[in-house]
């Protein structure tokens, strides 16, 4: 296939740019997650550390969270944003423009790849070790990419369209955080509430994650099948609804 | 041998009325049932050949359709009805550049423009420092594109795009590039790839230029095909009016 050049090529773009845009180059990938946690441990550790299951440890539990979290919002706004940004070229030059939303994912799946070393790290600071499940964590990262690229294909047409749509995408993806349970342990919330953050598919892809890595989280056969259906299902409808409506679309381009 | 077939090629598209930009007004819109889409016609009934190594010209006022004629080319846009067929590779030479990305180099530009013209990556990998020679920023491959000046930028992209042969040529309007030894320089190179056996649409409104590069012309009006034949006669009719 002669796209997986162009596919390499865009993802290679798309790390380089994001690490040359930052003073530190790469070690800003590392140092971020690390960062954004310690602020976060610092505030919640209090409130939270004691309300996890015995042998979990809260910061690794935090991290990642975060790890998980920054890979789906941020891969998601910037490839519902790829098709838009790239106009110039789509309108111009013959290439399946659903290779720029793909490759944003894949580039937030290599991504999200580095950013587990820091988080090896705070897994063995905390006292804990790697899990022999710890390549599983592969799986996990294929869906997200599969969440991400079908979701930021969908909603990279709205994007085009409406030039709103970015802003309600900004709300949607902070109410989803916080019904995450990315900071919080989901035992401290009422039985209402924890129905709604089980419904969240993320919830079922950050169980996944932790158990996986450290056996930080428990985590059922319903999570990993939630999880997949919900990747494949993602980038079914994705894939769909592009090529339906992208004649229409690049039209108003 | 005809390298383009362009066969009753119509393009409608469907516009919302009020031409609502933003979501929360739609759906405020569909709540009241005003929600109106209206058709709107850009090409209709266009037909016509390039065989290869033949140079036909599109002209016609702003907003005629000539852009989206080249799109519909490039197969970027398809066609509402109606079939677009071109024969081997493309050359879209429709914006110079397109693709270019500021904070890389020069030489990672030439790569990732070529590859998303669908040229081979080893290939292009050798050829560039030739390309970058031909237009004359060799000591600059290594610099990001953002220092380049606007004449620099546009010479490497007309060398990339014109590195490799091509079946079918774009062009919009991309003959003026460079102070007046390159454009001469640009000219000597396309009248080689013509040579060389490619069919060209150019679309211009210099009409000095379509006259002494095509043979044929095109003249398009609100999207409909209002004259076409050898270019001398069609550029007369058109001049006139």
């Amino acid at each position: 296939m002669k796209h997986l050049q162009l596919i390499r090529l865009l993802v290679g773009r798309e790390l380089a740019l994001r690490y040359k845009r930052s003073v530190i180059g790469i070690g800003w990938t590392l140092l971020n997650p690390m960062l954004t946690s310690f602020v976060l441990w610092v505030v919640f550790s209090f409130v939270f550390a004691g309300k996890l299951p015995d042998g979990q440890q809260y910061a690794p539990y935090l991290m990642a969270g975060i790890v998980l979290n920054s890979f789906f919002n941020q891969g998601l706004m910037i490839s519902a944003e790829s098709i838009a940004s790239n106009a110039g070229v789509l309108t111009k030059i013959y290439v399946p423009p659903q290779i720029f939303p793909i490759s944003v994912a894949l580039a937030g799946l290599v991504n999200f790849f580095i950013g587990l070393i820091p988080l090896a790290i705070v897994v063995y600071i905390s006292g804990q070790s790697l899990a022999l499940t710890f390549p599983l964590v592969i799986i996990v990262g294929f869906f997200l990419a599969l969440l991400v690229a079908g979701l930021g294909l969908s909603l990279s047409l709205l994007f085009i369209r409406f030039d709103d749509t970015k802003n309600i995408v900004g709300v949607t993806l902070l109410i989803l955080t916080y019904l995450t349970p990315i900071f919080y342990p989901i035992s401290v919330l009422n039985e209402r509430m924890q129905n709604i953050v089980k419904l969240n598919p993320l919830t079922s892809y950050l169980d996944c994650f932790r158990w996986a890595f450290s056996n930080n989280s428990t985590a059922t056969i319903n999570d990993w099948l939630y999880m997949g259906a919900t990747g494949i299902l993602a980038i079914l409808f994705g894939t769909y609804m592009f090529k339906k409506f992208w004649p229409r679309t690049v039209a108003m381009l | 041998m005809a390298a383009i077939e362009v066969k009753n090629v119509s393009l409608t598209y469907r516009v919302l009325k009020n031409r609502t930009g933003s979501l929360k007004e739609l759906f405020r819109d569909f709540l009241h049932r005003k929600v109106r889409v209206q058709n709107y016609v850009a090409l209709k009934d266009v037909s016509f050949t390039v065989n290869s190594g033949e140079v036909i010209a599109i002209i016609g006022k702003n907003g005629a359709g000539k852009s989206t004629l080249l799109k519909i080319l490039a197969q970027v846009l398809p066609p509402t009805t109606g079939k677009a067929k071109v024969t081997g590779s493309i050359a879209p030479m429709i914006e110079l550049g397109a693709g270019f990305h500021p904070e890389l180099t020069g030489a990672e530009n030439v790569l990732f423009y070529s590859t998303l013209m669908g040229r081979d990556m080893k290939r292009t990998k050798s050829r560039t420092a030739a390309i970058g020679e031909w237009a004359g920023v060799t000591d600059h491959m290594d610099f990001p594109l953002r220092t380049y000046s606007s004449g620099m930028l546009a010479r490497l992209a007309f060398a990339t795009a014109t590195d490799e042969n091509a079946d079918v040529l774009l062009i919009d309007e991309v003959l003026s590039v460079g102070d007046a030894n390159f454009q001469l320089k640009s000219k000597v190179r396309m009248q080689e790839l013509i040579n060389k056996g490619a069919a060209v649409v150019l679309v211009s409104h210099d009409m000095n230029a379509v006259r002494t590069l095509a043979s044929k012309a095109i003249w398009l009006e609100n999207g409909v095909v209002k004259m076409s034949g050898s270019v001398n006669k069609v550029v007369a009719a058109y001049e006139k009016q």
